[in-house]
């Protein structure tokens, strides 16, 4: 039986651990390349040089020293994120959408003393959330404002739409709604819903949660496919031209829609995970290999997602 | 092309590693088992004799290499005697010397040895060729029967070998009157020494050689002697009785050409007798006294060249490889998740002193008292360097207790809690509460099980007898272990646990 599954799964082309690290990340990944996307902080930079869309930077704390300053340097702003530079997972990720007095609040409405949120700091500064518990900067961002379309399936929190992009073309999206066990986190590992997007229409389909699949949100109870993204040619086009940016050949790009400002870039992933894969009910491997298949691939975005359109057309 | 290379450089450490250990049990009958028994000989020359009440010496022929076996050992029993030992040289055997100012009476003088009859039959070839002997005078009518004799045998034959076959047995077996002459004039102990005399009448070079038969014990038995014909490349050993080619078994050459093998000054009524027996002997340790006699490049990598304590520190290390391909094989093949890379063949190692039962008992207990301690530090907004310390100062103090406790309680088991990785043990705990806050209680305990089930399988890899005496005895084979790692280095199929989480695209 498990011989069979696993010939099944072999044929519908599913991309295990092992074959995505050795065949794609290890061949289209070099490795002095992984600090451009480990680094929160140098991803954003590269991003705003080449003039692709990010949240704004509010103020990064790198020592000890700096949270002395840290009540005045947030002053200005009642909506923030904090989170660590070299976090991953959404781990170490604080966001606050008001203040009450002298707390700060976050989504599910506790307030929080500035002493906890100098804690919460100085946690990210010792290393607790980065890999491997180097020491780590705090940045503190524009706090996104999730776009309406999202408000009937995600639980608080901010749903980032997840983009594989693989030698620069769109390969398969899925979007990530936060769920009341994620606790407002776009997570998967924490319990967040995977829906999968159609690459050519922008259209989602049906979900995976805990790594099964599903229709429905499981706090909301409402259907999980046929959600138009709003503005999806211009993120497909944002997610192709994290190509350039890091010459990373397989890429996770992950993107949040704010209402006003649009797709932003959130942050890159060197290893994106493979749920994605259960979120749109198919394979990798066979989308992987027609873009290898490929004579050229074009050079501007513009065409790349032109060309991602017309490859992984389903219908 | 990167496939090939991976590939290639796996063939080749596997086929180096694997060529030494074969050299090894084919040349040095190191065994494949630890346990194999080989028969080893005792072999023991008793020389009795009369003293004269005045200064003495007794030499006796010793064997010096003799073919198809290794000597194990050798010792006199000399008494009060002076020994000297006299090596091979310029055509003279190797000689035990015995020396006395003064003897008197009935003595005996011991020369005992312990020979292990190897597997592959060694050709007797010591010493260059001989030249073709002269025709020797022989007294009339003696002559004209051993040229009728010789005659005959050629007319009968084809080349050297059957030669001899043909001539023995008839010189042993005829009616014919020629035949019956020559028989008389040997002496029942020079039959072979007269074959030989025969031979040199057809310019065969060919000698007596004196040794042991080791078929079965015996005791008191003087050497037997055999006839050797050179053919112009090699020695052949021929029974001087039928003619047959061919040796005893285990046949044990203890002199050649010299039927004497003692020399005596002032004893008299010198007697030498031989007696030997088999004895049973564990593989290993022939193996490793034929390697001690034999300069071989293949003794550098033994492990026995090591002091004692460094040894058993390296029977520990050689096995970390095996505990580390198993914990490849888990993550890689069957998708176990662990904390940290290595953390399980670390437990492994510590469970290999305290034994599984109380190891795990011991690791389960110091982790989760670690746990909760560490939770409550949560409450204490400690930073993360001084944090790990104390965790870490309180893993040391968990360790006391737990060893004192043991100690009142006359729990054994207990008191090697100290073998513990402690560092690990921290870190395993700091993992653990942090992916405990993350991802929840679930994931935490699914992480601990999962790592503390490939330490369990690596303790059972790591302490399997046979991998174990395989690792120390073949550290060779520490290059097919990496061979194996590169080779599952190219592994792309899917993780065992892959096929359940994506067990769900397999249905549509």
């Amino acid at each position: 039986m498990f011989f069979d599954t696993w010939l099944k799964l072999r044929n519908a082309g599913i991309l295990g651990l092992n074959a995505r690290n050795r065949e794609y990340i290890m061949r289209h990944n070099p490795r002095r390349r992984y600090p451009l996307v480990d680094d929160k902080l140098t991803t954003k930079r590269l991003a705003i040089e080449a003039g692709i869309a990010v949240p704004q930077l509010y103020a990064v704390f790198q020592t000890e020293h700096d949270l002395n300053k840290l009540g005045e340097r947030l002053a200005p702003y009642s909506e923030f994120v904090i989170k660590p530079a070299h976090g991953s997972g959404g781990s170490g990720v604080l966001v606050i959408d008001g203040r009450r007095k002298d707390l700060v609040i976050k989504p599910d409405g506790r307030g929080l003393t500035r002493d906890e949120v100098e804690f919460h700091v100085s946690n990210i500064l010792s290393g607790i959330y980065s890999l491997g518990g180097v020491p780590d900067d705090a940045m503190v961002e524009y706090r996104v404002r999730v776009d309406p379309i999202f408000d009937p399936v995600s639980y608080q929190g901010v749903p980032d739409i997840r983009l594989l992009v693989y030698r620069g073309v769109p390969t398969m999206a899925m979007v990530r709604l936060p769920t009341r066990q994620s606790d407002g986190k776009a997570n998967l590992h924490q319990g967040a819903v995977g829906v999968g997007i159609e690459i050519a229409t922008g259209l989602t389909a049906h979900g995976v949660w805990q790594n099964r699949s599903v229709a429905d949100h499981p706090d909301f109870g409402v259907s999980l496919s046929n959600l138009e993204i709003p503005n999806w040619p211009r993120l497909l086009e944002l997610g192709a031209r994290c190509y350039e940016l890091t010459g990373l050949g397989y890429l996770g790009v992950d993107i949040v829609i704010d209402r006003t400002h649009g797709p932003l870039l959130l942050e890159l992933n060197a290893r994106p995970g493979l749920a994605i894969q259960i979120a749109n009910g198919r394979g990798l491997r066979g989308r992987l290999e027609a873009v290898d298949r490929l004579e050229s691939i074009p050079e501007t975005a513009l065409e790349r997602v032109q060309l991602a359109c017309d490859l992984f057309r389903i219908h | 092309m990167r496939f090939s290379a991976v590939f290639v450089l796996a063939g080749l450490c596997a086929t180096i590693g694997l060529s030494v250990a074969y050299l090894k049990v084919s040349r040095l009958s190191v065994p494949l088992d630890p346990t194999a028994e080989a028969t080893v000989w005792d072999v023991e020359a008793r020389v009795a004799f009369e003293g004269r009440g005045q200064p003495a010496k007794v030499e006796l022929t010793l064997p010096d290499t003799p073919p198809g076996f290794a000597l194990l050992d050798e010792d006199f029993v000399s008494r009060s005697y002076g020994l000297a030992i006299r090596g091979a040289a310029n055509g003279n055997p190797r000689q035990a010397i015995w020396t006395i100012r003064r003897a008197a009476g009935a003595q005996a003088l011991y020369y005992h040895m312990k020979v292990y009859p190897k597997r592959e039959e060694v050709a007797a070839d010591p010493g260059p060729a001989p030249t073709f002997p002269e025709v020797p005078e022989y007294a009339e009518p003696l002559r004209s029967a051993i040229e009728a004799v010789l005659k005959k045998a050629r007319e009968e034959s084809a080349d050297i070998s059957t030669f001899t076959s043909l001539l023995v047995a008839n010189i042993n077996e005829s009616d014919d009157e020629n035949v019956k002459l020559i028989r008389k004039s040997a002496t029942e102990d020079g039959w072979a020494t007269m074959l030989t005399e025969v031979l040199a009448g057809a310019r065969i070079p060919s000698r007596v050689v004196y040794g042991l038969p080791l078929e079965q014990d015996f005791v008191d038995t003087p050497l037997t002697a055999w006839l050797e014909v050179h053919d112009g490349e090699r020695w052949l050993g021929y029974n001087p009785q039928t003619g047959q080619l061919g040796y005893p078994t285990n046949f044990l050459i203890w002199s050649y050409e010299h039927a004497k093998i003692t020399a005596t000054k002032g004893v008299r009524n010198i007697e030498v007798g031989f007696s030997g027996n088999k004895t049973p002997m564990t593989q290993l340790s022939v193996a490793n006294r034929v390697e001690s006699k034999l300069d071989t490049g293949l003794l550098a990598l033994s492990l026995n060249d090591l002091p004692v304590r460094t040894q058993n520190v390296y029977r520990v290390l050689l096995m970390v490889p095996v505990g580390a391909f198993v914990i490849v094989l888990m993550r890689g093949l069957v998708g176990v998740p662990t904390f940290g890379t290595f953390m399980p063949v670390l437990v492994a190692l510590a469970f290999r002193e305290t034994k599984l039962a109380a190891g795990l008992a011991l690791f389960i207990i110091v982790v989760s008292a670690g746990l909760a301690i560490r939770v409550a530090l949560t409450r204490l907004r400690l930073l993360l360097m001084p944090r790990l310390a104390s965790v870490l100062v309180i893993v040391i103090g968990l360790m006391l207790g737990i060893s004192l406790l043991s100690a009142k309680l006359g729990i054994e088991q207990g008191l090697s809690i100290a073998l513990f990785p402690m560092v690990i043990l921290t870190m395993t705990i700091e993992r653990m509460s942090i992916v405990w806050e993350e991802r929840g209680a679930g994931t935490a305990i699914k992480e601990f099980i999962g790592s503390l089930f490939v330490a369990v399988c690596g303790y059972f890899a790591m302490t399997e007898p046979h991998l174990v005496y395989l690792m120390s005895t073949f550290p060779e084979l520490l290059l097919v272990v990496l061979a194996m790692c590169l080779c599952f280095g190219t592994y792309t199929g899917y993780r065992l646990s892959e096929i359940l989480r994506f067990r769900d695209l397999a249905k549509r």
